[in-house]
C-alpha cells in the first residue's frame, strides 16, 4: 500500500517509544500555538523543533516525502490564493491579479505555516501505530464518559474498522473483477451511468459487511466481550519520564515560539 | 429441454451447424504468458512463461497450491488483465486479431466464492445481468436466464423471483454459476468452485459440470483437489510459483507417478484403488458409480 | 457433573415456519469427543450458539452448560466463559490488528492483568505455532493461519469444553490439516470437544456421534453404528470420503459391504483384497 500521510513507519527510535498520549498532547499544543501568533521567527522555532523530532525518529526522508508530495499542490494553491486576494498596494498587476509585497509576505507565511503544520502532525502519525493512537485517544477522552459518550467502545470500533480496511479493499477488487467478467464496465458513460454501474459492486459489499458484523459480534461475545465492561490491555499505556520530558520540552518550544 | 441441449444452444451472432469446428467449445492456447503486479514496492511475478494448449471441448485441471498463480492465470485468460509478455489465443485468434474482444466475451469466469457477486433483487435479474450487458434482445435474455437456471438445478418456476440473499449457500453458489452460464460461454473457467460447499451441492455441481462437458464446452478447472480434477478433467496442468511444472494428459506410468510425487500430488483415489486391486491404473474409473459398475 | 446436560431443547427463528431445533437432548462429559453431524438446515449451528450461551433457548426441560443455566441471562453469560466456540469463517472472528492482540482479546475482556495475559498469550502462540506471526496483520494470513489464530484466541481463555462449528469448511486442504492437527492435540490433552461437521471423515475417532436432521436427533450412539447405516448416512446428505461413496454405490448395485469403510485400507479389507 502506498504511503499515505498517516502511514506508520515501524521503528524503535526515541519518538516511537514515547507514550501516544503525550505525543498527541504535544502535537496538538504545537498545532494550536502555530495559529496563536503570526511571526516568521516563531515559525522558524517550530519548524526547527519539528525537524529535530524528525531526526530523532529515524523515519527516512523518502518515506515522508512520498506521502507529503501530493500535498504540495495544496501549499501551492494557498500561496497563489493569498498572493491574488491579499490586501496591500500592488507593485505588479496582470489583469485582475495584483501582487503586493504584503501579499507575497502573507502568502509565504501561510504556506510555510501549512508545511510546518503537516510536519508537526506527521511526527505523530509516522511514529505511532494506529492502535496505540486509538488507545491514547480513548484514554484522553475518558472524561467524556461522564457525558455518556462510549469512548472505549468507539475506540474498539475504530480498531476493528482499521483492521478490516485492507480486507475490504481486496474484497472490493474481487467483486469488481467478478462483475467485469460478466461484462460490467465501470469507466463508461457520464456521471449517472457510472454511479449506477457501481450498484453491482456496492450492494454485495454492503451485504458482506453486514453479515460480517453479525458473525464478528457473535465471535466477540463468545470471547466474553461485553460493551461497558472493564477491559484491560495486553500492552497497557505506561507513561515514563521521557514523556514528561517531551511535554516540558514542548512547553518550552511553544514559549520560545511565542516570545521570539 | 435437457441440460445438454440447453447448454449447446445458439451463440448470438455465430450461426453454427452442429459438429462444426468450434460449435460448442473454444480452443485455448497460452504462449509464454507472463504477468506481475506491484505489492508493497516489490513486484510479484505471478506468472512466468506459462505455455499450454487446450483443445476445443477439452477439460483441463489447473492444479497448484495457494499462491501458485491459478487465479491470476484464469483472470488473464479471461482478459481482465493483459499479460506482460506472451499471448492468450482463443480459437486461434490473438489479441491483435479482429474479433478477439468478441471471443473474450465468450469466455466465462466463475470466481472463488462467486456468491460475492450477487446483487440484484431477484434471481432472474441477477442472472440476466451478464446477458443484458452483452446487448442481447430481452427475449433472448429471458431464454438464456431460464435455461441457465435449469442447468444449475434452480428451476425458474420456483427460483426466478426469489431474492438471492434468501437462498441457501449452495443455492447462491449455483445462482452465481447460472449468471455466468447465461452468457453462453464456450470456454468456462472455474476458480475453485467446490470450496466451502456442502456435500449435497458438491455432488450436484459435479453433475452440472459433467453435463456442460458433454455438451462440448471447454472446461478449465482450477482446484487443489486431485480427486475432483480426476473426476472432471482429461488433462492437467500443475502450476508452482507461477511456472508450469507439468502439463498433459494424466500419466500413471512410473515416470508420471514420479512427476506427481515430485509435485506433492497424490494419485487420485480411484487410480490408487485400481493399482492396489491389480488393475491398470490408467483405466481407473472417474466416479464412484463407474467404479461400482466395474466391480459388480 | 456433565459438561452439557441438556434435555428438550427448542429453538425457532423469528418468522420461521419450522423449529430450528426441536426437543433435543445432549449430554457431554469430561474428556469426551462428541461429533454432531447434519446437513445444512439441520440445526447444528443453532445448537452451537445455544450451548455456547450466545442465544437464548426458546424452551428446554433442562439446559445446563458447565452447571450454568442457559435459560437465564446470567447463566448464559457465565457459560460463555467455560464454553469456547470456534466458528466457520476465519475472517469474521479476528478483531485485532495483529495476531498477538487478537489472541489476547478474550483475556482483555475478562480484565486479566497485563503480565498474566502476556504469559498466557505467549503460551498460546507457541502451542499453535504462531510465534513467528505474532505481529502479523490478519489480512496477511492464510486461511489455516487465521483459523489457528482464532482457535488460539478462543482457548486463551481456559475452557472446560470446546465447541467447533464446521471449523474447516472454508479452508483449503493444507489449512484443514493444520486445524485438525490442533484439535487432535487439544483432544489429546483431555479437553472435552463437541465437533460439528458435515464430513463423515472428521468424525473418525469420536466417542459418540449425534446426527441431526431438520432440528431433531435421528441418531445418537457410537460412530460405528452410524457408519454401518449406509441408508441413513445417504439420507442425511453427509459428505463421504471416496471409499464411503464407493461402498454406497456398490450397495445400490446389490453388493453390500460390512460397515461403511472410510479409508482405502478399510475398503480393500471389505472388498476382500484383490478382485
Amino acid at each position: 500500500m502506498k504511503a499515505t500521510i498517516a502511514q506508520y513507519y515501524a521503528g524503535d527510535s526515541l519518538l516511537h517509544r514515547l507514550d501516544p498520549r503525550a505525543k498527541f498532547v504535544a502535537v496538538s499544543a504545537l498545532a494550536v500555538a502555530l495559529f496563536v501568533r503570526d511571526s516568521f521567527a516563531g515559525l522558524a522555532v517550530y519548524a526547527a523543533a519539528a525537524v529535530l523530532a524528525y531526526a530523532l525518529s529515524g523515519v527516512p526522508f523518502a518515506w515522508f516525502w512520498r506521502a507529503f508530495r501530493p500535498l504540495l499542490w495544496l501549499v501551492g494553491l494557498t500561496f497563489v490564493a493569498q498572493v491574488v486576494f491579499a490586501p496591500g498596494t500592488p507593485f505588479f498587476s496582470l489583469w485582475f491579479i495584483h501582487v503586493s509585497w504584503r501579499g507575497l509576505e502573507l502568502a509565504t507565511y501561510l504556506s510555510l505555516r501549512l508545511v510546518v503544520l503537516v510536519l508537526v502532525g506527521s511526527v505523530l502519525t509516522l511514529t505511532t501505530p494506529s492502535i496505540a493512537l486509538t488507545d491514547g485517544l480513548a484514554w484522553l477522552g475518558r472524561p467524556l464518559r461522564r457525558l455518556r459518550v462510549p469512548t472505549d467502545e468507539l475506540a474498539l470500533m475504530v480498531t476493528i474498522a482499521l483492521r478490516f480496511i485492507p480486507t475490504l479493499f481486496v474484497e472490493l477488487d474481487t467483486i469488481m473483477r467478478a462483475q467485469r467478467a460478466r461484462g460490467a464496465d465501470f469507466r463508461r458513460g457520464g456521471l449517472r451511468e457510472r454511479t449506477r454501474s457501481l450498484v453491482p459492486v456496492l450492494v454485495p459489499l454492503f451485504v458482506l459487511s453486514f453479515r460480517r458484523a453479525d458473525e464478528l459480534a457473535l465471535a466477540m461475545e463468545a470471547r466474553c466481550y461485553r460493551p461497558g465492561a472493564l477491559r484491560t490491555r495486553l500492552h497497557p499505556l505506561r507513561a515514563h519520564w521521557s514523556d514528561v520530558v517531551l511535554l516540558v520540552a514542548t512547553a518550552a518550544v511553544i514559549a520560545a515560539g511565542l516570545l521570539v | 429441454m435437457s441440460g445438454r441441449e440447453a447448454v449447446a444452444g445458439a451463440v448470438p451472432g455465430r450461426p453454427r451447424a452442429p459438429g462444426a469446428p468450434g460449435a460448442a467449445g473454444m480452443s485455448l492456447a497460452c504462449g509464454d504468458v507472463s504477468f506481475s503486479y506491484e505489492e508493497a514496492r516489490a513486484p510479484i511475478r505471478a506468472l512466468r512463461d506459462v505455455s499450454f494448449e487446450l483443445r476445443a471441448g477439452g477439460s483441463l485441471a489447473l492444479i497448484g497450491a495457494s499462491g501458485s498463480g491459478k487465479s491470476t492465470l484464469l483472470q488473464v485468460i479471461r482478459g481482465l488483465d493483459a499479460p506482460e509478455r506472451g499471448a492468450v489465443r482463443l480459437d486461434g485468434a490473438g489479441p491483435a486479431d479482429a474479433g478477439y474482444a468478441a471471443l473474450q466475451r465468450e469466455v466465462g469466469l466463475v470466481f472463488q466464492a462467486p456468491e460475492l457477486q450477487l446483487f440484484a433483487a431477484t434471481a432472474r435479474d441477477d442472472v440476466a445481468f451478464g446477458p443484458r450487458r452483452l446487448g442481447w434482445p430481452e427475449a433472448q435474455v429471458t431464454s438464456a436466464v431460464d435455461t441457465a437456471l435449469d442447468v444449475v438445478g434452480l428451476p425458474p418456476a420456483r427460483f426466478a423471483e426469489r431474492h438471492p440473499y434468501a437462498l441457501s449457500g449452495g443455492e447462491q453458489r449455483r445462482l452465481a454459476l447460472a449468471g455466468v452460464l447465461a452468457m453462453r460461454p464456450r470456454l468456462l473457467l472455474l476458480d475453485e468452485p467446490f470450496v466451502s460447499l456442502d456435500p449435497g451441492t458438491r455432488r450436484q455441481l459435479v453433475g452440472v459440470l459433467e453435463r456442460l462437458k458433454a455438451a462440448g464446452v471447454t472446461l478449465l478447472l482450477a482446484t487443489h483437489d486431485v480427486d475432483l480434477a480426476w473426476a472432471l478433467c482429461d488433462e492437467l496442468l500443475v502450476l508452482g510459483e507461477g511456472r508450469v511444472l507439468a502439463a498433459g494428459p494424466w500419466d500413471f506410468s512410473t515416470a508420471g507417478g514420479r512427476l506427481l510425487a515430485a509435485n506433492r500430488l497424490r494419485e487420485p483415489f480411484f487410480v490408487e484403488l485400481w493399482r492396489r486391486l491389480g488393475r491398470d491404473p490408467q483405466r481407473a474409473p472417474r466416479s464412484a458409480a463407474e467404479a461400482a459398475e466395474a466391480l459388480s | 457433573m456433565p459438561l452439557f446436560d441438556i434435555s428438550g431443547l427448542h429453538y425457532r427463528y423469528a418468522g420461521a415456519q419450522a423449529d430450528a431445533l426441536a426437543d433435543l437432548d445432549l449430554e457431554v462429559h469430561e474428556g469426551e469427543f462428541v461429533a454432531v453431524v447434519g446437513a445444512n438446515g439441520s440445526g447444528k449451528s443453532t445448537l452451537a450458539r445455544l450451548i455456547g450461551g450466545l442465544e437464548k433457548p426458546a424452551a428446554a426441560r433442562r439446559a445446563l452448560a458447565c452447571g450454568h443455566d442457559l435459560l437465564v441471562e446470567g447463566g448464559r453469560m457465565a457459560a460463555r466463559r467455560d464454553v469456547g466456540v470456534l466458528f466457520q469463517n476465519p475472517e469474521n472472528q479476528l478483531v485485532a490488528q495483529c495476531v498477538e492482540d487478537d489472541v489476547a482479546f478474550g483475556l482483555e475482556n475478562l480484565a486479566w492483568p497485563a503480565a498474566d495475559m502476556g504469559r498466557r498469550v505467549d503460551e498460546m502462540l507457541a502451542r499453535f505455532g504462531l510465534e513467528e506471526l505474532r505481529r502479523r496483520e490478519p489480512h496477511m494470513l492464510s486461511g489455516g493461519q487465521k483459523q489457528r489464530t482464532a482457535l488460539a484466541g478462543v482457548i486463551a481463555i481456559p475452557r472446560r469444553v470446546l465447541v467447533l462449528d464446521e471449523p474447516t469448511a472454508m479452508l483449503d486442504p493444507a489449512g484443514r490439516e493444520e486445524v485438525l492437527a490442533a484439535v487432535r492435540e487439544l483432544r489429546g490433552e483431555g479437553l472435552a470437544i463437541v465437533y460439528i461437521t458435515q464430513e463423515m471423515d472428521e468424525t473418525v475417532g469420536a466417542d459418540r456421534v449425534v446426527a441431526l436432521e431438520r432440528g431433531t436427533e435421528v441418531y445418537a450412539g457410537d460412530a460405528g453404528g452410524l457408519f454401518a447405516d449406509a441408508a441413513l448416512v445417504r439420507r442425511l446428505g453427509l459428505g463421504l470420503p471416496a471409499a464411503g461413496e464407493l461402498a454406497l454405490a456398490l450397495a445400490e448395485r446389490g453388493r453390500d459391504l460390512p460397515g461403511l469403510p472410510l479409508t482405502m485400507d478399510e475398503l480393500l479389507d471389505a472388498l476382500g483384497g484383490a478382485t
